[in-house]
């Protein structure tokens, strides 16, 4: 538990020193948001849309801003940069456990989404945005953001140390776009084309967007909560397995 | 005296699309505590690997190994609790101060909060950062560190110190720095582990050598056994360096091949 937390701090201290790492993280989300409100807001107004519930069509795309906003984690480009200047190693060759040495940058990957989360949230609310699912909502909200980004940077990180190198890493972070279009980005599941309707249903990343729908938009649906939850607990034990299973067998 | 570093017929291989590679082709090694040992040999002749498999960094093909007494295939955590490492490459972590990287290290050597500071505060005195303690790593020189990733491998008060090639791209002043350090360390009774392409370097600190050649050893001795190996060998007149013991053991030549100009093939 002390390394876990020791690394965790480490990771946190590294993201805070790097501020330019940082801003873009808060920026791209907000210019999507603003971007897809402006494109979309006029076909789909408060009134006379029921699936907005009564919000602006931004209420309706906050969930994207913030998915997006968690999955431009650092914890993989550092993971990069600590291989390639051998701290890595000198972690390794320390009594560590391994599950510490994932877990202290994944979890300070989804603290650090959090904070931008409720970020973005906040900057959401005087465009009239409201979390209709209120305090307790706003709360899960975070974490289920955060849960996202330490299974994003589980993905990140598990590329990171199969191919040790910042180039591939960055590559690997493009999934994140197919990911985040075949679901139901722009309208809810039900209106979408057959084939995309499909494509979303097989996609994990839909049920995190639509419990993340549901607390903007409803109050407390625990049904649509506890699948996004779902989907981040198995895929962030899946990634945590994988990733301590290659530091395991690292040569 | 007790071992400190015994390997027996160690092999490492490794397995890629272009096939397969024989790094270290069965090693045997016998480094007495307390020791300062010399590893030496060319580029690419297997010593970084050794070093990787002696400290857990990567897994061992076949063969057996033993680190302070303890086994290190199957009790790779009890290894790393008696070692203390310092790569090739110095392993630091350039958005943390000096201070903070030793404090870290030395909680995940189970220290408390209040010890590993204490503790850090002693090793930067011990390698005269104290000034630079407070400061960003990445904006220290090559010497600074150097001497940090010593100490950063010390925290713990390791039986065994593994070090490789500690000096390389180091001036000489920083150099000398750095081999008081590892001749004090080694005063105090740890066994040091090193390797190094300065001959001179092995001369001046080690009490014994062994050279690797194609993943094999292929002398082991004191400095002056070895040399007078090669004299005796040689028939030479005069007494040979480490220079002449390391062209000799991995089939090299030296030749003048106009005035004092020399060529190694």
């Amino acid at each position: 538990m002390t390394q876990f937390v020791t690394l965790s701090g480490r990771a946190i201290r590294a993201a805070l020193r790097t501020p330019e790492a940082l801003l873009p993280t808060v920026f791209i989300p907000l210019f999507f948001l603003v971007v897809n409100v402006g494109q979309a807001a006029r076909i789909f107004p408060a009134t006379g849309t029921p699936f907005l519930e009564g919000q602006n069509y931004a209420a309706f795309q906050l969930p994207s801003a913030l998915l997006l906003a968690s999955s431009f984690g650092g914890a993989a480009q550092f993971m990069v940069e600590d291989i390639e200047g051998g701290y890595f190693d000198k972690l390794r060759a320390s009594p560590v456990s391994r599950t510490a040495i994932v877990l202290g940058q994944l979890i300070a990957e989804g603290v650090k989404s959090l904070g931008i989360a409720l970020l973005i949230v906040l900057m959401a609310l005087p465009f009239g945005i409201d979390i209709a699912s209120g305090l307790l909502g706003l709360l899960l909200l975070l974490l289920l953001s955060g849960g996202w980004a330490v299974v994003f940077s589980g993905y990140m990180q598990l590329i990171a140390l199969k191919t040790r190198s910042a180039a591939a890493t960055q590559s690997g972070s493009l999934i994140f776009f197919p990911l985040l279009f075949l679901t139901p980005n722009f309208v809810p599941r039900d209106m979408l084309t057959r084939p995309m309707e499909v494509a979303a249903t097989f996609n994990p990343v839909t049920y995190i967007m639509e419990g993340l729908r549901s607390l903007v938009l409803d109050d407390l649906n625990w049904t649509r909560i506890g699948r996004g939850f779902l989907v981040v607990a198995i895929f962030g034990a899946l990634m945590v397995f994988l990733n301590v299973r290659t530091i395991r067998n690292y040569d | 005296m007790a071992l400190a570093v015994e390997a027996e017929q160690l092999v490492k291989k490794f397995t890629g699309r272009a096939g397969t590679v024989e790094a270290v082709n069965g090693v045997d090694l016998q480094v007495a505590g307390g020791e300062m040992f010399g590893f030496l040999g060319p580029n690419g002749a297997g010593k970084s690997t050794t070093v990787r498999m002696l400290t857990t960094l990567t897994t061992i093909t076949s063969g057996r190994a033993r680190v302070a007494g303890v086994d290190v295939q199957r009790d790779a955590d009890g290894v790393r609790n008696k070692i203390g490492v310092a790569l090739q490459e110095a392993g630091l972590d350039p958005r943390q101060t000096g201070r903070e990287l030793l404090v870290l290290q030395a909680k995940l050597f189970g220290l408390s909060t209040a010890a590993a500071a204490e503790r850090a505060q002693e090793l930067l005195e011990l390698v005269d950062l104290v000034d630079a303690a407070d400061r960003r790593i990445k904006g220290y020189s090559g010497g600074m560190k150097r001497r940090l990733d010593l100490a950063s491998a010390l925290v713990h008060r390791p039986d065994v110190l593994f070090l490789d090639e500690p000096t390389t791209g180091l001036d000489p002043a920083s150099r000398l720095v750095v081999w008081d350090e590892v001749r004090r360390i080694n005063g105090q009774g740890t066994t040091v582990f090193l390797t190094t392409q300065y001959l001179e370097e092995a001369d001046q600190l080690c009490s014994r050598l062994a050279i690797i050649d194609g993943g094999l050893i292929v002398r082991e001795g004191t400095p002056d056994e070895l040399k007078a190996d090669l004299r005796e060998r040689r028939g030479l007149a005069a007494d040979p360096t480490l220079d002449d013991v390391f062209l000799d053991a991995t089939g090299r030549v030296r030749e003048v091949v106009e005035g004092q100009v020399q060529e190694v093939r």
